[in-house]
């Protein structure tokens, strides 16, 4: 099955049987927010394919160009044209597009191979899955920590310290905190290599199952290839990470300090509970809610900052991927990726905001 | 409760998604089983004990490996290096010897070739190249063309063959002039004499694609791997956008490498490969690391070495025949006269490019310094002459827009249209105003004719001075309009017997007559500035100190890159 497709069906099952539970179990107001979110999702994948569309068209330049170069005499470039289409009028071009969204059909890339944009990005997909998720997870656990440590130490020169981080981590460029971490921990001191996702030699020994490097290495039990894998993920997913981390923390540390200003903290701490056990069992799980929901917003966030990551590390995912067939005006290739990461997007925000809703007794809609 | 069946709903769907994990494929495009198990120990097939392996680092990128379509510098590495074209160049020179063809004879009036090929040429699989299946390649490219992303048949195929039988309509051919006498004997009839025909039957387009090649489709990226042709290397499995590994060919009848596998590793910018490069990650930089400040680093780095490889690019300014203000001779001369390469060269390059004088760069036929002997530039007191004389002052200078492409060529061509700005600014009759346009938006406004005074670079086909000159002479000369697309010289263009001289050279078959042909071509080219070439820039290469060319060659230093920037990979070995 197209790594895709099967991304898809893992995200769209448990979102899925998420939805059926919601809408089966669920008070009538979740049950209405259910069915308008996923009413709502159609349109807005129209709308946005359509400004993908008219924008890639209102740009000068076009894929034939951009393929043959200064080369190419005139009746080449026509018979071109006329071959990808691109001497339609515009409105057949846009049914045309259309059309293959609603069968499922990305159409084939207008340049470089000509080779259809599913199976492209069905191979490029899980680089960009494998550099999110533990980009997430740094972002989210060091946030989090980071978050309860400056709440619960208000006023501190740590809580000072680590508000001033978060900012300054927030403000700085991802493509920028990249190239840094690159010159130091790769170039200058040679810890991890420069870019790039597996060895070149060990690749070669791995079987790919999933193209997730990391779950083949662990389901084909190669440990170099782990090790090397592991390896080459380090710094781009510390970049992605980094750069978010600073959001997760500021916003943990409000509901920190918020939570801790609760009742049921002080009565706890008049038992004489320690307050470890305080910050860290009670407040913490509390003020957990709302930045879990944040999750879900921020994987559109994810997927923007992949696409310079991936460029100053050479990880050959779609962020790579969309920044090249932007610059071969490479029409089909740009809106499947568009289309594909705002039906991810919309599952992801859409998952998460449903399970907040059943979690937390206290959310109604 | 309600978490609980929650997590049943999620624990139901992970065995679903189990269920669909056992069934997925690999990717299609890596090779299929590239790991044997033998009991508990694994092989791996890259870097097993004794094996020799060198790593490649680029920053191109493939896009076909269709030989009758590609027209990109890396897939034409790839496909000579895994194909073999009728003819070849020698390793390190320009020379054009025998490749799958054993010998050539052209018929009196050299519009008819007759090519011999060899009887022990044999695809990586083990299938036997024949006359037939030859005839069955050019016919697949000359039918294919303008059907692929490529588009090498429209300026190396089409041009050159005859159309023996045209088709119904116009455009078509039924039958093309390329016919097999027997098993080993190929015929192409031309449409006209071509005294560079077999240094064009050098280029990628030339080099058979395998039988399993539909006739009636392209295959620009197969979707089977290993990819075979009848070169010394395979290419056993290419991951898009990492990499691509090539296995040497068992059945190649030439010297076989001295190595066992090379690993192509693609780089998204420069500045990783130089890191790649410095670090270890890789064995060899090549295309392309242009910018001074990142050939500092790789020339200070321990156990590096660089050098500079005889060919390269040439970069000029196309001068517009049909719009203001470069319509104007006066003006096109003044501008030509205004500019100092050597300044251009030391400021924005460190030294590290040549100046150029003729569009046709130095080592090539007919190449000479017209541009120097005419304007000697930088000539501010002739360019001022020039500019009065065609009505502007200092109270009312020429405005004049420069166009240019920011990232194609390297950053540092925004510092020389800098430079060159100050330069016609330091006449005190023109004021210059640069514009930068990204390459998919410009290379299209340029090619239409929208800019007066446009940037482009240009790296031949095939090494001949043929190709240094024709893409500005014909059907709107990439921008200049010195032509129509009918190729009707336009008002403006003030030298077009450069066009009869032009047609006169590619046919001479003396070289001497060819290379005057050429040298009065640049002197016209000169008078008329059609472009004004600035700067040749030649590719660098830079290696680990234990990969070593082959001293039978010539430019070993380059590891046997010579004036056609062909990088035989066979020539390599290392000492890791």
């Amino acid at each position: 099955m197209n790594s895709l497709l099967l991304l898809f069906v893992a995200l769209g099952v448990p979102t899925l049987g998420v939805l059926v539970y919601a809408l089966v179990t669920g008070s009538p107001g979740l049950r209405r927010h259910v069915l308008t979110r996923v009413a709502l999702t159609i349109p807005m994948i129209l709308i946005l394919a359509t400004v993908v569309f008219v924008v890639l068209r209102v740009l000068p330049g076009d894929p034939v160009t951009s393929s043959l170069g200064p080369r190419g005499n005139p009746e080449v470039r026509e018979a071109m044209r006329d071959q990808l289409g691109l001497d339609l009028p515009i409105w057949a071009q846009y049914g045309r597009y259309l059309g293959s969204l609603f069968t499922f059909d990305l159409g084939n890339a207008l340049t470089s191979g000509r080779r259809p944009v599913a199976v492209e990005l069905g191979e490029r997909f899980p680089a960009t899955i494998e550099l999110i998720v533990p980009a997430a997870i740094v972002a989210v656990v060091g946030g989090i920590l980071a978050g309860t440590l400056a709440g619960s130490r208000r006023k501190s020169a740590t809580d000072y310290g680590l508000r001033m981080f978060s900012v300054a981590i927030y403000a700085m460029p991802v493509f920028w905190l990249g190239l840094i971490l690159q010159l130091i921990f790769a170039v200058q001191l040679g810890w991890f290599p420069v870019a790039g996702r597996i060895d070149p030699i060990v690749s070669g020994s791995l079987e790919r199952v999933t193209n997730l490097l990391v779950v083949d290495s662990l389901i084909t039990g190669n440990w170099a290839a782990l090790g090397s894998a592991l390896r080459h993920l380090v710094l781009p997913a510390a970049t992605l990470g980094l750069i978010l981390l600073g959001v997760f923390l500021r916003l943990t540390r409000v509901n920190v300090i918020e939570t801790l200003q609760e009742d049921y903290v002080a009565a706890a701490r008049a038992r004489g509970i320690k307050e470890g056990v305080i910050v860290y069992r009670h407040a913490l799980r509390n003020a957990m809610i709302p930045v879990i929901t944040f999750i879900g917003l921020q994987v559109a966030i994810l997927l923007a900052g992949a696409v310079l990551t991936e460029t100053v590390f050479s990880w050959p995912g779609v962020g790579r991927y969309l920044v090249e067939r932007i610059g071969l005006r490479d029409y089909t290739a740009v809106q499947g990726v568009v289309a594909v990461f705002a039906i991810f997007v919309s599952m992801i925000s859409l998952l998460v905001d449903v399970v907040y809703s059943i979690v937390d007794p206290r959310v109604r809609y | 409760m309600k978490r609980n069946r929650l997590l049943a709903v999620l624990a139901v769907s992970a065995l679903v998604l189990a269920a669909c994990t056992s069934d997925s494929d690999t990717t299609t495009t890596t090779a299929s089983d590239s790991t044997t198990t033998v009991g508990e120990t694994t092989t791996t097939e890259g870097g097993s004990s004794g094996e020799k392996v060198v790593i490649i680092g680029t920053t191109d990128s493939i896009a076909n490996l269709d030989p009758a379509d590609a027209y990109a510098v890396h897939d034409w590495e790839i496909i000579r290096n895994t194909g073999m074209a009728l003819t070849k160049f020698v390793p390190g020179g320009i020379e054009v010897q025998p490749g799958i063809a054993e010998s050539w004879e052209p018929n009196e009036d050299g519009t008819v070739y007759t090519f011999t090929l060899r009887d022990d040429v044999k695809f990586g699989d083990g299938t036997d190249l024949t006359a037939e299946l030859y005839v069955r390649h050019l016919n697949r490219m000359l039918n294919l063309s303008g059907t692929g992303s490529g588009g090498v048949a429209g300026a190396l195929g089409t041009p050159y063959i005859a159309c023996v039988t045209p088709g119904a309509e116009e455009g078509q051919c039924d039958e093309w002039g390329v016919k097999a006498l027997d098993e080993r004997t190929v015929e192409i009839t031309l449409t006209g004499a071509y005294a560079y025909f077999p240094q064009l039957v050098a280029t990628a387009a030339y080099v058979p694609s395998h039988p399993s090649f539909p006739e009636d489709s392209l295959v620009e990226i197969p979707t089977e791997f290993p990819y075979y042709g009848v070169g010394p290397w395979i290419l056993e499995s290419y991951t898009p956008g990492e990499q691509s590994v090539f296995v040497q060919n068992p059945h190649f009848f030439g010297d076989k490498p001295k190595v066992d596998r090379i690993i192509v590793r693609y780089y998204s910018e420069a500045s990783q490969l130089v890191a790649a490069l410095a670090g270890g990650d890789i064995d060899i930089a090549w295309r392309s690391v242009t910018e001074p400040q990142l050939l500092e680093t790789l020339d200070g780095t321990d156990g590096v070495v660089s050098a500079v490889v005889p060919g390269g690019g040439i970069r000029y300014f196309i001068m517009n025949h049909n719009l203001e203000p470069t319509d104007d001779l006066l003006v096109r001369q003044a501008i030509a006269a205004s500019i100092d390469r050597d300044e251009i060269v030391d400021r924005a390059f460190g030294g590290n490019a040549e100046p150029l004088y003729s569009m046709v760069p130095p080592g090539f036929l007919g190449a000479n310094e017209a541009f120097d002997d005419k304007y000697q530039a930088p000539n501010l007191d002739m360019a001022r002459d020039l500019l009065e004389e065609a009505g502007y002052s200092e109270d009312n200078p020429l405005q004049l827009q420069i166009d240019y492409p920011p990232n194609r060529y390297g950053g540092v061509v925004q510092d020389a249209i800098a430079i060159v700005k100050e330069q016609l600014e330091a006449t005190g009759m023109i004021e210059v105003e640069t514009v930068a346009t990204e390459w998919a938006t410009y290379l299209g406004e340029q090619i239409n004719g929208s800019y007066a005074m446009g940037f482009l670079g240009w790296f031949f086909d095939f090494p001949d001075s043929s190709n240094y000159v024709e893409p500005w002479l014909y059907s709107g000369g990439l921008g200049s309009g010195v032509t129509t697309q009918d190729n009707e010289p336009t008002p403006n263009f003030t030298t077009p017997e450069m066009i009869e001289l032009n047609q006169q050279a590619a046919t001479e078959l003396d070289l001497d007559a060819r290379a005057a042909l050429y040298e009065q071509i640049q002197e016209l080219w000169a008078e008329d500035v059609v472009t004004i070439p600035l700067w040749f820039e030649p590719e660098r290469i830079f290696y680990r100190d234990y990969i070593t060319g082959d001293s039978s060659y010539d430019n070993e230093e380059t590891l046997n890159i010579g004036a056609t920037t062909e990088f035989n990979w066979v020539v390599l070995d290392t000492n890791k």
